[in-house]
């Protein structure tokens, strides 16, 4: 506490008025208690220095004496101590003498101990004081004030608390206590206003004026000023002739031993100080206390969720081990029992005494071993007993039943060793008998016995076989079949059934079956997959070709081995197929292709052989025209075998126009490309690489130059028809046409292409459609014409700008005059039309149109009138948690009913925040140990 | 036997199958199907506020029994049913709150009124009076003739006040001029726990119910002491404006008391900071005569002279639950039960009375689904209560017109002040005087 606090309350108390005085005189009387304690800590102190350096000090002595006028500070100090402690002196002579009394003193010396927190403050800014004091000495007396210091905090409580008041004894507040000090003087007062009239620097100037009136006194034996300070051997110096020295000299060891054991206590302060401080430390002690529950707390306020008791303990099982292990008899019957088990020696640790004594003369390995067998037989028995258990489950009457035939077959073949001639004699008559019979099946009863039976010798096992297989044949010859058709030819292969025309028969129909697997695979290409998507599509149908194109090879051999075997009409056909001079439209990857028979026949030769399986791959590696395949491919040729079968009849003449285009604008551009092989080195490969970047540039330019300068006929227009089926295969095809038909503005396409970027895709769409539409004719024009006629009047624009404005106006603030006139004004001759009245102008507030919503949006009016009906529903301000609008629309944006939410959801979004079960007592929180 | 052909239900498509299992529910999980989300819902919370007040019956039963005023109720710790009332008559009842009826009737405990009560650990019932006494009764069931006389009787030099029994000791706090602490097993004091300087009346003691060793004691003075027994000292003292009627310690916030103020005000105060107190709850119109924490520690009772029962959210310091009947007179003392459901009251015209501590609540079983229910109508409620008529509907609570009037009145003194206030600081210099803050004016002084 500080003193200002104190005084706050002191004021606050409101005490009569002779309380200033009061307060002065007690705190006068504490100041000196203060001093007394000051003297009490003081004294051994002195002694244990004077101990350890006498001749220091009497050096000292010396140095005074010829620096006594001199060393102002040093000695201003030297001489301040022994007035304090003289003044000490005579109050401890009052307290020594009036033990009794103490506390009838200390009580006149606080009767306002309401407000007296100082005593223990000044008390220990005193000390302070005075040990800076003592640390002027020598560095050894501080360290013994140290260790006085703490043991002084060991015995006295108060000093705890006050300890606070030690740390903040701020110069200012020293030098307040010293000017105290010094008024309790009153001749010092006295010397100390002449003083200050001389010297400004009154604190030096005090110390030296007492050390000049002391040092001057007259020297007697009680005031004898020698060596400076006085001690018990110098009053003992006058006894050195008598005989009892000794034994006083004993007596009074205790009073000049220096040690730290029998230093003097400090005096008690007075009770109600004393009391104050304890309470204060209790208060401390106890919010420290409180202290501890803070997390707890902290977390119940925190807590989104709590469920009540807060310290309800959880609901657990007791084992049955725990319980046995905590077993003790309770009652007379358990005891008897306890009792008798004991006697028997039966209960668990007595067995398990017993097991020890035996294994006490076995060997380690014996006992090992023991346990081995020991927990084999348990895992045997274990699971022998688990199987049992499982098999013993079993309902199933059939399972029984084969059970039940096991067991008596297992009894059986006791008997089958030594069967007798008779029972042989009888399954072989059986056998027979079955043979005859045609049942050559597994179910025969000779044949089940047959099977039962464990132990088969290999002639037994073939007769089973052979019957079964006799009976095979048997079962297809009824059903009137060859046995050569069937599945199983493995078996068959050693029959010679086949005859070429089946031999036939059978490729036709595996070439069949290739066909109907590529159409298959087509149809299923409808279904929505990744396969639906335009590569997959692609690679699907060159799959398909691929295989149609394997199974005409193999129609064509056929067809060849047939020329050989019959004629050579039909071969003749197809060799003039082959060479005939058609055109040919084939598709690849996307692009169509037109191009003359001789030129596929070409380049069906330069065709690599192994390039027909890698085509996709080798389309950036090798130019495209040399993967050609052979085959004319397209849409319109599904049935590869009756092109193969039946020559190329319906093939179209060949179009003059065509073949020079194809080959001049594509082929010649193409033929610029290296051709790298796959198997090429990485730097050959590289380079080329380089070589056609560099290439493509101007390559790129070239084709546009071409493209630029293409002329073709307008006349000659090949039309294919390809309906667009998504928009961006729409813009494709269209262009391509777009190319071909129009000629007259291909010096525009690059503008023509730009702009199409720019425009929606809706446009484009449209742009594609017009195109085609444009083919037709000049309907497009005369649609256009026909809508701008039918909106002829309709100036919408105009009409809304119109709204809007009105609509702005009617809002806009404005003044309305709402004179009447006529009423009460003049209305004869050389009337004049006078200004409105300004009481009579009525301002009407609207909405200024810059601070209307729709204030620079063209494109909308946006209502300024308050919706009355939504008002209702509005939350006027911002509610408390929130900081933030779009906060508050957050947490109402998700509802928590159970139509908009799962179970789970909608259970923790109405779980309440605190949970009471019913009918349970709610403790107060307890400290748990 | 004719056909009877039936529509048929299989009980598991709607049933739960097994006890433990949540109930299927067959709903369409299109969100197309749900549209007007926040309509709708806004239309449920109106409705939940409607029912809320609907079903805000409060009033349960009032048990008879004293003659006069009922000065102190005290309810048995750990146990739900069991309440003890004292009364100005002198007489002791002890009620079963479940059952709603008297279980020990003691006439005559002591001489003019039982001014405190308080169960012992077992089966103990201690009462002190103003006739200097404290008697020890065994309220263990045997026949009424054994326990009209006490156990023990301690006795004192000045009247008592108050009495409260440790929580797990058996020791037990008195109040008269000063706060003893006192052994069961011993017939005088075992010590005195006084602030040196207190010379007046000590109306309250308690203890703290988890750090069982601090106390916490209100007098005449306008102070609230607080004391340690470990410490055996009266450790800190606080004076305030007006002196409090009642005290109490909150169960789970254990640094926590609530101070029942003749101001009209409650205050809480935080222990470990005395010098101002953590809130005000405002809305009594006259003197709070007492004080009770829900088990919960989240809510509190009051009851006060203005004949009214409130019940209020901890931290929240307006609009608390108010409930008052035609002939129920100035509410001298309140107590929550051990279960948080229920609140008792006990007032001037000798009724104890038993009200729900939810007004709205449902008594008695609750299905899951209608539990599910009232949860959501809850969230509801909570979530919309900004919206203008949800708010209005479950804000308004109607008054007595008397408390109604003296409501009215206190705000317009309340205003004139205000206004007189600020009116006087306009017209001082510049930076004299400084609004101060309500909080900072309830403590006059704190000593040590």
């Amino acid at each position: 506490m500080t003193r200002t606090q104190k005084k706050f309350k002191s004021a606050k108390k409101g005490r009569p008025g002779s309380r200033p005085a009061h307060y002065a005189n007690a705190r006068e009387k504490a100041r000196a208690a203060a001093a007394i304690n000051d003297v009490y800590e003081d004294l051994p102190e002195k002694g244990r220095r004077n101990t350890v350096g006498l001749d220091l000090d009497k050096h000292e002595g010396q140095g005074r004496r010829h620096h006594s006028n001199a060393g102002l500070d040093v000695e201003g100090r030297d001489a301040e101590r022994p007035s304090a402690r003289l003044l000490g002196e005579n109050e401890e002579d009052e307290q020594l003498g009036s033990d009794d009394d103490e506390e009838i003193d200390s009580e006149d010396a606080f009767e306002d101990s309401d407000e007296e927190g100082f005593a223990g403050s000044s008390f220990r800014r005193k000390r302070k004081e005075s040990s800076s004091h003592q640390g002027s000495g020598s560095e050894e007396e501080s360290g013994s004030e140290e260790e006085g210091e703490d043991e002084d905090e060991d015995e006295d409580d108060f000093q705890i608390s006050a300890s606070e008041s030690d740390s903040e004894a701020s110069p200012e507040a020293l030098t307040e206590l010293n000017a105290f000090l010094s008024t309790l003087d009153p001749e010092d007062n006295k010397k100390r206003k002449q003083d200050e009239e001389g010297l400004p620097d009154s604190r030096n100037k005090k110390r030296r004026i007492l050390s000049e009136r002391t040092e001057p006194g007259e020297e007697s034996e009680f005031g004898a000023r020698g060596s400076g300070t006085l001690k018990l051997d110098d009053l003992l110096a006058p006894l050195a002739s008598t005989s009892a020295l000794a034994t006083l000299k004993k007596s009074t060891k205790a009073l000049t031993s220096s040690s730290a054991k029998t230093k003097t206590l400090p005096a008690p302060l007075p009770q109600r100080a004393q009391e104050r401080l304890d309470r204060e430390a209790a208060y401390e002690k106890t919010k420290e206390e409180v202290e501890k529950w803070n997390t707890t707390m902290k977390r119940i306020k925190q807590a989104e969720h709590l469920s009540f008791p807060l310290q309800a303990e959880p609901a657990t099982r007791v084992s049955n081990l725990e319980l046995a292990a905590k077993f003790q008899p309770s009652n007379e019957f358990e005891s008897a029992v306890d009792k008798l088990l004991k006697s028997a020696q039966l209960r668990d640790e007595d067995i398990t005494h017993t097991e020890s004594l035996k294994m006490a003369h076995l060997t380690v390995e014996e006992v090992a071993a023991r346990r081995a067998e020991l927990r084999m037989m348990r895992e045997l028995a274990f699971r022998a007993d688990r199987k049992a258990k499982r098999v013993a489950k079993i309902k199933s009457k059939a399972y029984r039943r084969i059970r039940k035939k096991q067991r008596e077959r297992l009894d059986i073949p006791v008997e089958d060793e030594d069967m007798d001639e008779e029972a042989r004699m009888k399954a072989e008559v059986e056998r027979a008998r079955e043979r005859a019979t045609l049942k050559h099946k597994a179910t025969g009863k000779w044949a089940r016995s047959m099977q039962g039976r464990e132990g088969l010798d290999q002639d037994q096992r073939q007769a089973i076989a052979e019957m079964l297989d006799r009976g095979e044949k048997l079962r297809r010859r009824i059903r009137g079949e060859d046995s050569g058709s069937e599945s199983d030819k493995g078996s068959e292969s050693g029959d010679e059934e086949l005859d070429e025309e089946g031999i036939r028969r059978k490729a036709f129909e595996e070439l069949e079956n290739i066909r109907t697997e590529g159409e298959g695979d087509t149809s299923d290409l409808k279904s929505k997959s990744v396969f639906n998507m335009k590569f997959m599509q692609e690679a699907a149908t060159r799959r398909a070709r691929e295989a149609n194109t394997q199974a005409e090879e193999l129609a064509r051999e056929i067809a060849l081995e047939l020329g050989d075997a019959e004629g050579s009409e039909s071969g003749d056909i197809t060799e003039n197929a082959a060479t005939q001079n058609t055109s040919v439209v084939q598709r690849t990857g996307g692009r169509i292709s037109f191009r003359p028979g001789a030129s596929a026949a070409a380049t069906s030769i330069a065709k690599p052989l192994g390039s027909l399986a890698s085509d996709t791959s080798s389309v950036t590696l090798q130019s495209a025209d040399l993967v050609q395949d052979v085959t004319p491919q397209g849409r319109h040729s599904p049935t590869p075998t009756l092109t193969a079968v039946t020559p190329l009849v319906a093939a179209p003449e060949p179009n003059p126009w065509l073949a020079p285009v194809a080959l001049s604008s594509r082929l010649a551009r193409k033929k610029n490309e290296a051709v790298v092989h796959k198997n090429a080195e990485i730097s050959a490969k590289s380079s080329n690489k380089l070589k056609k970047q560099v290439a493509k540039g101007e390559e790129e330019k070239e084709r546009a130059r071409d493209d630029a300068i293409l002329e073709v006929e307008v006349d000659n227009v090949l039309t294919i028809p390809d309906p667009p089926t998504t928009s961006s295969s729409a813009r494709k095809k269209g262009k391509k046409p777009k190319r071909q038909n129009q000629p007259s503005t291909s010096a525009e396409l690059p503008a023509d292409d730009d702009d199409s970027d720019v425009h929606s895709e809706m446009e484009e769409q449209e742009g594609a459609a017009g195109q085609s539409v444009n083919a037709k004719g000049v309907k497009a024009f005369q649609q256009r014409e026909l809508v701008a006629l039918a909106f002829a009047g309709d100036n919408v624009v105009e009409a809304f700008e119109e709204a809007k404005r009105q609509e702005n106006e009617s809002d806009a603030p404005r003044e309305v005059d709402t004179t009447l006139p006529g009423w009460g004004s003049w209305g004869g001759a050389g009337i004049k039309k006078l200004p409105p009245k300004p009481h009579l102008i009525k301002k009407v507030a609207g909405i200024d149109p810059s601070s209307r919503a729709d204030f620079k949006k063209a494109h909308v009016i946006i209502s300024e009138k308050r919706d009355k009906k939504a008002a209702k529903y509005l939350v006027r301000d911002l509610p408390y948690p929130y900081t933030s609008y779009a906060q508050f629309e957050k947490s109402m944006d998700t509802p928590l009913g159970t139509e908009w939410n799962t179970r789970v959801g909608f259970q923790r979004a109405t779980l309440p925040r605190v949970v009471k079960k019913m009918g349970t007592v709610i403790d107060p929180l307890e400290k748990l140990a | 036997m004719v056909k009877i052909s039936v529509l048929q239900h299989a009980p598991s498509a709607h049933l739960s199958i097994r006890p433990g299992d949540p109930t299927p529910t067959s709903r369409n999980l299109d969100p197309l199907m749900h549209p007007f989300a926040r309509a709708r819902e806004r239309t449920r919370a109106l409705n939940a506020a409607k029912m809320e007040r609907m079903f805000a019956k409060p009033f349960l039963r009032a048990l008879e029994g004293h003659i006069d005023a009922i000065e102190v109720l005290c309810r048995r710790p750990g146990t739900l049913n069991t309440v003890a009332s004292g009364s100005w008559d002198g007489g002791i009842l002890v009620h079963d709150i479940a059952e709603q009826k008297q279980v020990h009737r003691i006439q005559d405990a002591h001489q003019g009124k039982v001014s405190g009560l308080c169960f012992s650990q077992d089966n103990g019932l201690l009462s002190c009076g103003v006739d200097t006494n404290i008697k020890f009764w065994d309220i263990s069931p045997r026949d009424e003739e054994v326990q009209q006389k006490p156990l023990h009787i301690f006795s004192g030099k000045s009247p008592f006040n108050s009495i409260d029994h440790h929580r797990s000791d058996p020791i037990f706090a008195t109040a008269s001029n000063i706060v003893q602490i006192w052994d069961e097993t011993k017939t005088a004091a075992v010590s005195n726990l006084t602030f040196p300087t207190a010379t007046e009346t000590v109306t309250s003691v308690r203890f703290n119910l988890s750090e069982t060793s601090v106390l916490g004691s209100i007098g005449s003075d306008r102070s609230f002491t607080l004391y340690d027994i470990r410490s055996g000292k009266a450790e800190r003292r606080v004076t305030m404006q007006m002196r409090s009627n009642a005290l109490a310690w909150s169960p789970t916030l254990p640094t926590l008391v609530l101070l029942a103020s003749e101001d009209h005000n409650l205050y809480t105060f935080d222990v470990r900071q005395l010098s101002n107190p953590t809130q005000i709850y405002k809305a009594h119109v006259s003197a709070v005569m007492s004080c009770d924490w829900s088990p919960t520690g989240l809510e509190f009772v009051s009851g006060g002279w203005d004949r009214t029962v409130r019940i209020w959210k901890e931290g929240k310091g307006t609009r608390p639950e108010v409930y008052h009947t035609k002939r129920m007179q100035r509410v001298l003392s309140t107590v929550f039960t051990a279960d948080a459901r229920f609140v008792i009251s006990g007032s001037d015209d000798g009724n104890v009375r038993i009200w729900k501590a939810k007004a709205h609540e449902k008594l008695g079983i609750i299905t899951a689904r209608e539990r599910a229910a009232i949860e959501y109508r809850e969230s509801l409620k909570e979530r919309w209560k900004y919206d203008q008529e949800v708010g209005k509907i479950s804000r308004a609570r109607h008054l007595p017109k008397a408390v109604h009037e003296a409501a009215k009145l206190k705000q317009t003194m309340l205003e004139a002040q205000r206004v007189k206030e600020e009116r006087r600081r306009k017209h001082t210099r510049a930076g004299e005087s400084k609004p101060k803050a309500e909080r900072k004016k309830v403590v006059l002084a704190e000593q040590s």
